[in-house]
């Protein structure tokens, strides 16, 4: 199962890659967004194990109700959902910078302006 | 007291020192300086007993496994040291007390001055060969900063940028060559390694280390070719000049030299390098000091001379030379402190330092001109100055040494240079005609005289009593120490040396020494004589220090422009370069051997996976969808949806915190694209949309999918084969999940992770979060600023459209705020503020946690802004401030982490509270803290935000640029940019 998680993540980061690419700013920040996303996913694809319930431990310190999933990767896709939001922000808010100082949101006229 | 603590005492005082500038006057600041500087030389004479019979040493453990201990170590040779560094450190502060008028000033410079102190210490005082590195570039930068005291002015930095350039470079040859000596001795530590015997002579590496080490002491102690240095950090204020640059700093590399004699020296590599070097350098500095018209650049041509003797000396294989380095040490101490301090005070009376301009000051400025007599004759050898005694014992040495009749040639010239340069100190400064002219250009020194100086031309102001007080101790200490040469220079010199030596003030005979030193004497006179003749010669120009290492500066600059060809922004280049970077470590890395695909099988286990498989493959669509929809909401939205479906793979994993995040987070970045969408102008997006190759038949396309789909599949290729290679249940987590409850008393384990296991790390996370929000607030709130954006603005280049106000909706009311939606807004807050607490107090056994929590919040608050719009939320919500929430955050965040160290533990070792069960299943502990303050935080962010993208400032800006003129670009304003 993990390995079509990691295929789909080559797969979303490709497209990502894409997107960066291209002149349209905005849609090199949704490039930006895809690559977060395709890491989180392999993140979790990355998981040492295939769990069936969520990972809540009794007093034994016994997952309650079957195996867990690697609660360690959700620990680090939890705190990178929020870092990418954050990044994500400051992305965008570069860009509305650029429309502001170049009156475009073309990196390739962006190029020529400065050049 | 201790020996730590003599280091510390100067740092301590430097820290202190502008805060008292404010309440004390600045003599009363120097004269505290001076009296803790004072009882610092005391207590280093408390120590001379101690030392003879062995060297003291103190160590702590710093960083045990890099072998680097904060360890001091005392023998004869660093007590010398330390006794010159405390005790010119001393006169030097007093003096520098009344050097300055204001007390910002002189705070500001004593702070650096008592810091330099402390560095020095260290380097003289350290016992463990990293340590004294250390302690040798901490001089390095404060001796930049001293020498850029004025750093309005531009021959300050410049000056203060080839100091640091040259003693930087010298310094990292100096820890390569520390390392060499540390690996081959076996151990980092002085004592160590001079006991190590012949282990480093006998060495394959002994060449590189002993270049390296030179390499080290001539950059720092200004030995021919990287003497330029010297003169250039005559931009100091000369208080600075006169105990860096002449009295201390510059000796670093001297006692370098002399620290490592004992094992390294005494070779033909040692000798040949240290003499020929050391020789030209006295020769060079003394020939360019009689010629320089700037009384400062004289004593500092004059310095790198004697610096060079100093150096020649400790190449010669007997003991004697490494004798007569030591009193020649303080002899330079004693008369160039005094030179350095009175050419401050003849600049801060009469606003000029200038020779030309200089003249006849006896008779207003009397005790200076006595004071430079003793200094003067001191520094020429006159007998019975002490100066006298380091030149016979100079001469002496070089008697005995190789090649002795070229070494006495050599060493008789300059220090017939020496007396010239001694008598023009004296005879043109304080003799002559008193023609004092103050001419716009001079060099003075203390801006508060300026004016007044400017005012009155002929004007004279006396310097006060401790500016006079300083240099006459040292001079005097020029004819004390010749007639104390039993019992105090002897003894010192002999513990710095380790060995008994003959030393005494006049020769019993007329020998070769001195006969030479007398004819030096003659010749000098002559020379100075005949000053006016030789000052109008014209010397052929040959390539200078400044220019040469510009030179290399500018190819430097040149490389670095050949390097910067390569960053042309095209993100596909670099793409390109990382692309193929990384399939060489691939194949480099053995991934690609089949042996390791063993364990590839696609196996499915139930109904999940297959709804796992579906929501795979409908993010995947949607992403897709995404790229291929023109209109950038609509593709915002397909994204949304990619995201939602990952949500769902979240929970299917399951991973219930996680994807309540990865919902909340979503919502708000999907609200967010919308917002900065409505910000960013249509027709600006229309026409990037319309330009936009999407057509098979374009070549553009084709490149781009070419290397995304490159990239994409190395990346498959990874992730596959990561995951296949994974390890199983013997990871990490096992452990976590077993002990999470015990040691935490959290039973959701991603929780106990997030606050607990990996605490330190979420902390780091949710500030750098919290700095991203600040970031986005300073980007969009304030007006553009930038050099590059000026020049345009000022070229007027760019083809300015009109913003259409329309576009701005998000500032005005917004068109969706309707009776009902604020309704609707009004409850949310409240709402979400329940939610949030809920989520904090069952973050333990329940999903979500802090970050769910502050995103909740974050959601609530953005729809205000939405639906109320800036001012208005403002005005009805004025406790929302983000800077407040995201300070506050952190500091909670913070504390808990510091909370372990009550109970002597590490930074977030462990969870307090943690079996603190409340009734309804509630708990709190110390993670509770943690959580409310990575909610505060993120809510904080998000505010910061949403307030900057609603900050109505930005319309402002937007107005005040639509007034600007506006021009076509023209062809030639292009190409100069």
């Amino acid at each position: 199962m993990s390995v079509l998680f990691a295929i789909a993540t080559g797969i979303m980061f490709g497209m990502g890659i894409y997107q960066l690419l291209r002149r349209d700013l905005i849609k090199a920040a949704f490039g930006f967004y895809i690559l977060f996303t395709a890491i989180n996913l392999f993140l979790l694809a990355a998981g040492a194990f295939e769990g069936t319930v969520p990972a809540y431990v009794d007093e034994q310190g016994r997952v309650v109700g079957g195996t867990s999933s690697d609660p360690l990767v959700q620990a680090l896709i939890l705190t990178a959902i929020v870092i990418s939001f954050g990044t994500y922000t400051l992305l965008l808010s570069f860009i509305v910078l650029a429309s502001r100082r170049f009156r475009t949101v073309d990196s390739d006229e962006i190029d020529d302006l400065i050049r | 007291m201790d020996i730590a603590l003599a280091i510390g005492l100067p740092f301590a005082l430097a820290a202190a020192a502008m805060p008292l500038s404010r309440r004390l006057s600045a003599p009363a600041l120097g004269s505290l300086m001076a009296t803790v500087l004072v009882a610092l030389f005391l207590f280093f004479v408390t120590y001379a007993p101690t030392i003879s019979a062995g060297a003291v040493e103190r160590s702590f453990e710093w960083v045990p496994s890099l072998k680097l201990n904060l360890t001091f170590y005392l023998d004869g040779l660093a007590l010398l040291f330390a006794l010159i560094v405390t005790g010119v450190g001393a006169l030097v502060m007093l003096y520098t007390g009344s050097y300055f008028e204001s007390p910002e000033q002189a705070g500001r410079f004593l702070m650096l001055m008592m810091a330099f102190s402390g560095a020095m210490l260290g380097v003289v005082l350290a016992g463990n060969v990293l340590t004294l590195f250390i302690a040798w570039e901490l001089t390095s930068v404060i001796s930049f900063l001293l020498i850029g005291f004025k750093g309005k002015e531009r021959s300050a930095r410049v000056g203060a940028m080839m100091a640091l350039i040259v003693t930087g470079s010298g310094g990292l040859a100096l820890l390569l060559g520390l390392m060499f000596v540390g690996a081959v001795a076996g151990s980092y530590e002085i004592s160590a390694i001079l006991n190590s015997g012949n282990v480093l002579r006998d060495h394959a590496a002994f060449v590189p280390i002993v270049i390296l080490l030179m390499l080290g002491a001539f950059t720092k102690s200004a030995q021919f070719p990287f003497h330029f240095w010297l003169p250039n950090a005559m931009a100091a204020p000369t208080p600075a000049s006169a105990f860096l640059h002449s009295a201390t700093m510059v000796k670093a590399g001297v006692y370098l030299l002399l620290r490592f004699y004992p094992v390294l020296g005494n070779n033909d590599l040692w000798t040949g390098g240290l003499l020929t070097i050391g020789m030209l350098t006295m020769f060079i500095g003394a020939f360019w000091a009689i010629r320089q018209r700037d009384l400062k650049a004289c004593l500092a041509f004059s310095t790198v001379s004697w610096l060079g003797a100093l150096v020649a000396l400790i190449g010669l294989p007997s003991s004697y030379g490494l004798m007569a380095a030591l009193v020649g040490i303080l002899a330079h101490a004693l008369y160039k402190g005094a030179l350095f301090l009175i050419a401050g005070a003849v600049d801060h009376s009469v606003g000029t330092r200038n020779l030309d301009e200089l003249g006849g000051l006896q008779a207003k400025m009397r005790g200076f001109a006595v004071a430079t007599g003793i200094a003067a004759l001191s520094m020429a050898g006159v007998p019975p100055l002490f100066g006298f005694v380091a030149k016979e014992v100079l001469l002496k040495a070089m008697e005995k040494s190789p090649a002795a009749d070229v070494l006495l040639g050599v060493v008789t010239f300059a220090a017939a240079l020496t007396v010239t340069m001694a008598l023009i100190l004296f005879w043109d400064v304080f003799m002559g005609k008193y023609r004092v002219q103050v001419s716009s250009g001079s060099a003075h020194e203390s801006h508060t005289h300026s004016n007044s100086a400017h005012a009155d031309q002929s004007h004279h102001h006396n310097a006060p009593f401790p500016m006079l007080l300083a240099p006459s101790t040292l001079a005097v200490g020029s004819i004390l120490f010749s007639f104390l040469i039993d019992p105090i220079v002897k003894p010192l010199v002999e513990s710095a040396l380790g060995k008994p030596i003959k030393l005494y003030l006049l020769p019993s005979e007329l020998d070769r020494a001195f006969q030479l030193s007398l004819l030096a004497l003659g010749i000098g006179f002559v020379i100075f004589l005949a000053r006016r003749y030789w000052l109008s010669l014209r010397l052929p120009a040959l390539p200078s220090g400044p220019q040469v290492y510009r030179a290399i500066l500018n190819s430097i600059d040149a490389f670095g422009d050949l390097l910067l060809r390569l960053q042309n922004g095209k993100i596909r280049f670099y793409l390109l370069f990382m692309l193929s970077a990384l399939i060489l470590f691939v194949i480099a890395s053995g991934i690609v051997e089949p042996s390791r695909w063993a364990r590839l099988n696609i196996s499915f286990r139930d109904a999940a996976d297959m709804l796992k498989i579906v929501l795979l493959i409908i993010s995947l669509v949607a992403t897709f969808a995404s790229i291929l929809i023109k209109r950038h909401i609509l593709a915002a939205l397909s994204l949304g949806v990619a995201g939602y479906s990952i949500g769902g793979l979240f929970l299917l994993e399951p991973a219930p915190d996680v994807a309540l995040v990865q919902f909340l987070v979503e919502t708000l970045s999907t609200v967010l694209i919308i917002l900065i969408l409505a910000k960013t102008s249509t027709k600006e997006r229309e026409k990037v949309i319309n330009r936009t190759e999407r057509s098979l038949r374009h070549p553009k396309v084709w490149r781009d999918i070419a290397i995304s789909s490159a990239i994409g599949g190395l990346v498959t290729f990874l992730a596959v084969a990561a995951v296949v290679n994974r390890p199983s249940r013997q990871s990490v987590a096992e452990w976590h999940l077993e002990n999470a409850l015990r040691l935490t008393g959290i039973n959701d384990v991603a929780a106990a992770i997030i606050t607990d296991f990996r605490g330190i790390d979420t902390m780091i996370e949710i500030t750098v979060f919290g700095m991203a929000s600040v970031a986005v607030y300073t980007l969009l709130t304030r007006p553009p600023a930038g050099k590059i954006w000026r020049r345009l603005q000022r070229g007027n280049h760019l083809e300015v459209t009109e913003t259409e106000p329309a576009e701005l909706t998000v500032n005005t009311t917004p068109r969706i705020s309707t009776p009902l939606t604020r309704f609707g807004a009004l409850l949310v807050l409240p709402f979400s503020a329940l939610i949030a607490i809920g989520q904090i107090l069952y973050a333990s056994s329940a999903p979500g946690d802090g970050f769910t929590a502050g995103v909740v919040l974050g959601l609530g608050v953005a729809v205000w802004y939405v639906v109320f719009g800036y001012q208005e939320t403002k005005r009805r919500l004025p406790w929302l401030s983000s800077r407040f929430f995201v300070s506050a955050g952190l500091a909670l965040a913070f504390t808990n982490g510091a909370l372990p160290f009550i109970f002597g533990r590490e930074f977030g070792a462990i969870t307090l509270l943690k079996d603190l069960n409340l009734p309804a299943g509630l708990k709190f502990s110390s993670t509770t803290l943690f959580e409310i303050g990575i909610c505060l935080t993120v809510l904080g962010g998000i505010c910061a935000i949403m307030e900057a993208i609603a900050s109505p400032k930005e319309v402002e800006a937007e107005e005040k640029r639509k007034t600007q003129t506006v021009e076509i670009p023209k062809v030639e304003e292009v190409e100069k940019l």
